[in-house]
């Protein structure tokens, strides 16, 4: 890995010509919230954003993807991923698109995703500004960001540019990117380290703690507590950068003979999500009450695939916490109250 | 199309994993009022290959795909069976297909029953209604490898004589040695004969069960406990005992999420399981 720095204008032409040559994304402005789109020029990419409404996996898996197109009887893959580099992903989300490349591969490698994925150079960057219910500095600390290509770090005078991959070597190409110096670097390095102090929310447990209080909570009274002011909407499932949940339908178009099927986001917080029909109008749900629901929510973040991951599949962004009406998806809480239950 | 930023110079040979492999459907038979058993062969003319208590995601252009175990014996290798309940989109269109007509599959999907484990051993198999249907790939492996297993039985409950299905199977157990066979339907009519009562009075009519008996359980969700109940009266160690369940699936390849038990995912980890793997996971049954 070598480490690189690049002045404040060099950054911008950087970007400029990133612009003319590739398919770059980033995090934009969308009214007063931010979101990953197409970055056209430099002034639309906002480094200084806290957190984007939805998270990075929408690029890879999107809220509804083709993945077969039928004409009849015949059916033809979907698969046909567009090249793009995505610039300015927070270490949390880093963590989050590592895990699900893994999820993805696993078993059964889905190429639905794993193209998309394999086709984007990430590049990091640091955190500028602090979302109100972020808790990064404190979930998950075991657990590195790794898969990214690249991170840059914004320090004075310009931005410190590791290059990890590649991928990232390739685009140095495109600036006036020089060897940074042992200042730059430690600057970087403090920049980075300091964030993780800022968030409003903490986490007072380990990972290890939290994962072995939470699953031997499975029959506390907590869940049906908290979730009786759960409206089940799944915003919190939408959100999350680790929750990869889906339903496949198949939809004809208007000539009635060719159609797709597609994939679309789904959540575990649904009332539907685990019902099977049993015949002659019965059905069974085997997370029937809104607190199993819940639970299995916080179950999946907190414990169930932490062997796998090496951690929570919790990454402490906050989003859940912001978008749920009824304001009570925030692991945190949940959390806290089951450590002192 | 090649990638400028990455080294996926094969992105057109990305396999997708949901794309089903064609069938045509050679025979089929209405098993009862709802249930339609269909006789399949791959369209490319491979022969049938799994292993009993897998699975396949079926499905229909233009309508979706549902999970659907095999209820035919991997014995037989010419073609193989699967049996579809009308109650949705999907199967309700399923059910319109006939003899010639092309059907799509991916699979086989999921474990499987233990083999290993039911072999040199007595076995009981406790199939409730459409339970029937992915337990008989068992049944007639069984069957037709009779002198690897001890002794084997079989209860079958219906809800009624008409939801009775594969009468020819009961019919042909009749005449067969070494097979303990016994029927039972919830509510009895005019023409039955037979037991009636839950499948759990089944118990006390045979003595071929001990408590070292392998047993395996599919059917509704309500019936586990009350069987696992009377195997618990015979001193059979849960660890000995594999249930066969049925989810809500989307994918079957352990993605989407909608089959979760807790933990585990009964499109990959199951469809069987180990009763003592279950035991404790309160959204198993």
């Amino acid at each position: 890995m070598e480490t690189k720095f690049i002045n404040e204008s060099g950054f911008q032409d950087f970007v400029g010509k990133l612009v003319e040559s590739r398919n770059l994304l980033g995090p934009v402005a969308k009214r007063n919230k931010f979101v990953f789109g197409e970055i056209n020029k430099y002034e639309d990419l906002r480094l200084d954003y806290d957190v984007t409404l939805l998270p990075p996996k929408k690029l890879f898996f999107p809220p509804k993807q083709d993945l077969l197109k039928f004409y009849g009887q015949k059916g033809e893959s979907c698969i046909d991923p567009v090249p793009q580099i995505l610039l300015g992903v927070h270490f949390y989300d880093i963590k989050a698109i590592d895990m699900t490349d893994l999820l993805f591969r696993e078993n059964n490698e889905d190429y639905n995703y794993l193209a998309n994925r394999e086709c984007t150079t990430i590049i990091g960057s640091n955190i500028q500004n602090v979302s109100a219910r972020a808790f990064f500095g404190s979930v998950g600390t075991e657990v590195e960001p790794k898969g990214h290509d690249g991170f840059l770090t914004k320090i004075d005078g310009g931005y410190v540019f590791e290059v990890i991959t590649a991928k990232a070597k390739e685009l140095l190409q495109f600036g006036d990117f020089q060897d940074a110096n042992e200042n730059q670097i430690e600057q970087a390095e403090k920049v980075n380290a300091e964030v993780l102090t800022k968030c409003p929310e903490k986490l007072n447990n380990t990972s290890a703690e939290i994962n072995e209080k939470v699953r031997n909570s499975f029959y506390s009274k907590i869940w049906e507590e908290i979730a009786e002011d759960c409206f089940s909407c799944g915003s919190c499932n939408i959100v999350c950068p680790t929750c990869y949940c889906f339903d496949v339908q198949d939809d004809w178009y208007l000539d009635q003979e060719t159609g797709v099927r597609a994939r679309s986001w789904d959540g575990c917080l649904k009332e539907d999500f685990s019902e099977v029909s049993l015949g002659q109008g019965s059905i069974e749900n085997f997370r029937e009450s809104r607190g199993s629901r819940y639970r299995h929510r916080l179950m999946r973040k907190a414990t169930y695939l932490n062997d796998k991951l090496g951690g929570p599949a919790c990454v402490g962004c906050g989003r859940c916490s912001s978008v749920c009406t009824s304001d009570i998806a925030d692991p945190v809480n949940v959390i806290k109250q089951i450590m002192e239950e | 199309m090649s990638c400028e930023n990455c080294n996926c110079s094969n992105q057109a040979n990305y396999e997708n994993i949901f794309m089903p492999k064609e069938a045509k459907i050679i025979k089929t038979k209405m098993s009862t009022a709802s249930e339609k058993r269909f006789w399949v062969k791959w369209a490319d003319g491979s022969q049938a290959k799994f292993q009993p208590g897998q699975f396949l995601e079926v499905s229909l252009f233009g309508y979706g795909e549902i999970p659907i175990g095999y209820a035919s014996s991997p014995t037989f290798k010419d073609n193989f069976e699967i049996v579809i309940r009308a109650v949705g989109r999907v199967s309700n269109a399923l059910h319109k297909l006939e003899k010639g007509d092309s059907i799509f599959l991916r699979g086989p999907l999921g474990n499987g029953f233990p083999m290993d484990s039911l072999k040199n051993n007595d076995v009981l198999v406790v199939a409730g209604g459409i339970g029937y249907c992915p337990t008989r790939s068992l049944v007639n492996y069984i069957l037709d490898k009779r002198d690897e297993f001890g002794e084997f039985t079989l209860f079958y409950g219906a809800r009624s004589p008409k939801d009775r299905m594969f009468n020819d199977d009961f019919d042909r157990f009749k005449n067969m040695d070494r097979v303990n066979v016994l029927e039972t339907v919830d509510k009895g009519d005019e023409t039955w004969k037979g037991n009636v009562g839950v499948i759990t009075t089944l118990f006390n009519k045979t003595d071929k069960i001990n408590k070292d008996t392998r047993v395996i359980i599919c059917g509704p969700p309500i019936m586990y406990k009350f069987v696992i109940a009377e195997t618990d009266k015979l001193g059979i160690p849960h660890s000995n005992i594999y249930v066969d369940l049925e989810r809500r699936m989307k994918c079957g390849i352990g993605k989407c999420g909608h089959c979760q038990i807790n933990d585990k995912y009964v499109c990959i980890d199951g469809p069987v399981f180990k009763y003592s793997e279950l035991e404790d996971r309160e959204e198993a049954f």
